[in-house]
């Protein structure tokens, strides 16, 4: 009997967890930028309609680490409204798959100064529906006691998630698009169950 | 002992859910709502009649339209209209929001200057079928009559129009314009009036590529000969409307449109002409 309370003191103390979620503090100073780069010339997409989380536990973001991001694809915008339902209707198919989602979680961690960390992450993108497995680095840093800033730039190829290339007047445009996440989270604070 | 022991594991059982609990994710999914508003022709223009279509708040679009004056069945004589002479129309327009438009454009028949605004009303989503409601009231004036007309002030010319836009399955557009013109006929003594039914349809072949024709029976009032008809291609690049046409009206500007073809539709006398648009951002 001593042998099993002891077992499950044990396993108490191991469940005894410190976890820390952050959500996405929502706002203008969000910025999701997807840049086209193609020979003739240069576009861009902006939303600042990203949200999600980022948990890890016991003050180290690799413990348990989970992540899940997820930008409304809806809420691009290129500049010019007849470009962006182009975009929408005939490349994202934004009405099928309406947002961006990129799950995972944190593999490695490098203190770049105080404060400031430079997180691997691995996990799974998912765009136009199809989902594709990817490593990205950013860097997160703390702003203040409970907020942080996560910045994080990377690449995507179209053809790796089934959206066709778009051409303008016959000319194609750049098959990586290069993606500049810039975003600020906020830590919750949970009313119970956190020591 | 047995019982305390229970009690304790209980205890500590209870703990250990608690504190796992601190392991679940609190995020949860904003509930998704519909942010666009809803969109059907994909050109602010079919041929000559508008659309509900409007342009992002910001954006110009500018215009540029030809008619041919001799008819195609000419052949090569006229080499099928481009010999000329040419009706012509250079437009630009402006969104000051997103749901109101206004362009001012200009027509060498005539030197018609015309000033029009178009709103976009009502959008109805979760209907049977999708429907979007506009409204377009213009002024023009011809700036260089021949002629005498009736007085100076008959050199202006009003219209209003309502327009009905649906579409089916997302890739064939039905426009009903009714219109009204003042002033149809700046060079007859008496003012006259028109009232047309105008009618639109564009099927989208691909994302590229749509087929359109509108026609625009003048229903009540003065006409100009004959009612007006044109069909033709349209091509769209995500920033121009490249629309190539036939039709038995040649007029341009909207009140000279409005007022009737010259032309009869089984005539066999189509005019070649084109609408090229592009949109522009400063």
């Amino acid at each position: 009997m001593k042998t099993v309370v002891i077992v499950y003191m044990l396993l108490a103390v191991t469940f005894i967890t410190q976890g820390t979620e952050l959500h996405v503090k929502q706002g203008a100073k969000n910025q999701v930028v997807f840049v086209s780069d193609a020979p003739f010339g240069k576009f861009e997409g902006t939303t600042n309609n990203i949200d999600g989380y980022l948990y890890w536990e016991n003050n180290i973001l690799t413990a348990n680490s989970s992540l899940y991001f997820e930008v409304d694809l809806n809420t691009l915008d290129t500049g010019i409204g007849l470009r962006n339902r182009h975009m929408r209707e005939n490349y994202l198919q934004t009405d099928k798959y309406r947002f961006a989602s990129f799950k995972g979680k944190i593999t490695n961690v490098t203190a770049v100064s105080q404060g400031s960390f430079k997180v691997d992450v691995d996990g799974a993108m998912t765009i136009h529906g199809v989902t594709q497995s990817i490593k990205i680095t950013g860097t997160l840093a703390k702003t203040d006691e409970s907020s942080y800033n996560l910045k994080s730039d990377f690449t995507v190829k179209l053809s790796s998630y089934n959206i066709e290339i778009p051409s303008i007047m016959m000319v194609k445009l750049s098959e990586v698009i290069e993606l500049h996440l810039n975003f600020n989270l906020q830590e919750v604070i949970k009313p119970e169950g956190k020591k | 002992m047995k019982t305390r022991s229970i009690i304790f594991l209980a205890v500590i059982i209870l703990i250990s859910l608690i504190s796992n609990a601190s392991a679940q994710i609190t995020w949860k999914q904003h509930e998704v709502v519909d942010n666009l508003p809803l969109q059907l022709f994909h050109s602010p223009q079919s041929i000559n009649l508008p659309t509900v279509e409007t342009l992002q708040q910001g954006d110009f679009e500018f215009e540029i339209s030809h008619r041919f004056l001799p008819p195609i069945k000419n052949g090569t004589k006229d080499f099928y209209g481009f010999d000329g002479p040419v009706n012509m129309r250079i437009a630009l327009g402006y969104a000051v929001t997103n749901d109101l438009v206004v362009t001012l454009g200009r027509s060498n028949v005539e030197d018609n200057l015309e000033l029009k605004g178009k709103y976009r009303a009502l959008q109805l989503k979760e209907t049977f079928l999708p429907l979007l409601v506009g409204v377009q009231i213009g002024i023009a004036r011809n700036t260089q009559t021949f002629g005498q007309t009736a007085n100076a002030g008959r050199t202006y010319q009003y219209f209003g129009q309502l327009i009905f836009n649906t579409m089916i399955y997302k890739t064939f557009g039905i426009g009903i314009v009714p219109s009204y013109l003042y002033n149809s006929n700046i060079y007859v003594n008496e003012v006259q009036n028109s009232f047309t039914l105008g009618m639109n349809f564009q099927y989208y072949v691909s994302k590229m590529v749509s087929v359109l024709a509108e026609f625009n029976p003048t229903v009540n009032g003065y006409v100009n000969r004959f009612d007006s008809a044109a069909f033709g291609v349209e091509l769209e690049t995500g920033g121009h409307f490249f629309k190539i046409i036939l039709t038995n009206n040649a007029k341009l500007n909207s009140t000279q449109f409005l007022s009737g073809a010259d032309k009869t539709i089984g005539g066999g006398e189509w005019r070649l002409g084109f609408n090229i648009t592009r949109l522009l951002k400063f």
